[in-house]
């Protein structure tokens, strides 16, 4: 009968509602789905380039689209993140961390959406401090990566 | 529904977002179904609200394995709300589908499917794709049994018409 899919950005969506606290923050940038998702999965330096909460990772293990990542966050924590990577798809946890990311191709460019932050441990919550702001600043530093010049 | 599915329905309401992830991924294709023939064009946005309410609401389901069960009502019921709110789901009285003999007809299921409102699409995927009887579809959807029942009747006579025109 009628077929649909739900792409990697409605799914950060539903799986933020079922996070109290957790804020979506989305938007289209002018580059193409491949090269945006190409910077999210270079997980030892593309990634960190523009969330802080990715600086310092080491990929310690990958079993398909299980990913297991050491990080050192934004307050100096060390993290060890266990997650699902897909294209359009990164979704990660530690015991004081989440962050997920998802992309899917819009018009000429890429819608975006983040969400994360720091987790009430051993909860589905975060502390809703200032997760839209970190949000707003990690995409400003994507769409800058992306758009080195003119083009 | 498996032990498996149960364990990952109890560690998604324990806090493990993963298991949230996996628990998705198991209930997307089974929401999309339902929301697809209902909420037609609008079936993403009706599969996506019905998930978040799913996602939002998981700690209060006491019985995991009830988890499929809830999750169809939630979404039929979101389904109906998304067609009835998006206006290209303009429903029309099942008197103006084409007879039999009309070739209009075999052309398009699609537009049969448009034609019935969203209340009347639920119907159908509850009882012709879900299988309930009618008694616990029109419960499921708060609509009198009698009212829906010649007419889900004569929409299923279209349907079988045009598949097999």
């Amino acid at each position: 009968m009628t077929e649909i899919d739900l792409d990697p950005v409605r799914r950060l969506r539903i799986l933020a509602a079922g996070v109290p606290g957790a804020a979506v923050t989305e938007r289209v940038v002018a580059a193409p789905f491949e090269e945006v998702w190409a910077l999210v999965a270079d997980f030892e330096d593309g990634f960190g380039r523009f969330e802080p909460d990715m600086r310092d990772v080491t990929v310690s293990k990958v079993d398909g689209e299980r990913v297991e990542l050491l990080a050192r966050s934004r307050f100096g924590m060390r993290a060890r993140l266990s997650g699902v990577h897909r294209p359009g798809w990164f979704w990660a946890q530690s015991r004081f961390l989440l962050i997920g990311v998802a992309a899917h191709p819009e018009g000429e460019g890429t819608r975006v959406a983040l969400t994360g932050g720091i987790r009430i441990p051993g909860r589905a919550a975060l502390v809703p401090f200032g997760v839209r702001r970190a949000a707003r600043g990690s995409l400003d530093r994507l769409e800058a990566l992306l758009s080195p010049g003119p083009r | 529904m498996t032990d498996a599915d149960e364990s990952l329905v109890r560690r998604a309401q324990g806090g493990d977002t993963l298991a949230m992830g996996a628990l998705l991924d198991a209930l997307t294709p089974y929401v999309t179904r339902i929301c697809g023939p209902i909420a037609l064009s609008a079936g993403p946005d009706a599969a996506q609200e019905a998930l978040i309410q799913v996602f939002r609401n998981l700690r209060r389901l006491r019985e995991p394995a009830a988890l499929y069960g809830w999750a169809r009502a939630i979404a039929v019921r979101e389904a109906v709300r998304v067609a009835t709110r998006d206006a290209r789901a303009a429903p029309a009285d099942l008197t103006e589908l084409p007879s039999r003999g009309d070739p209009l007809l075999g052309s398009d299921i699609r537009d049969v499917l448009r034609r019935l409102s969203p209340e009347h699409r639920a119907i159908l995927v509850l009882r012709d794709v879900e299988g309930l009887d009618e008694e616990s579809a029109a419960a499921l959807l708060a609509v009198p049994k009698g009212t829906v029942k010649s007419r889900l009747h004569r929409a299923r006579e279209s349907f079988r018409k045009a598949w097999s025109s």
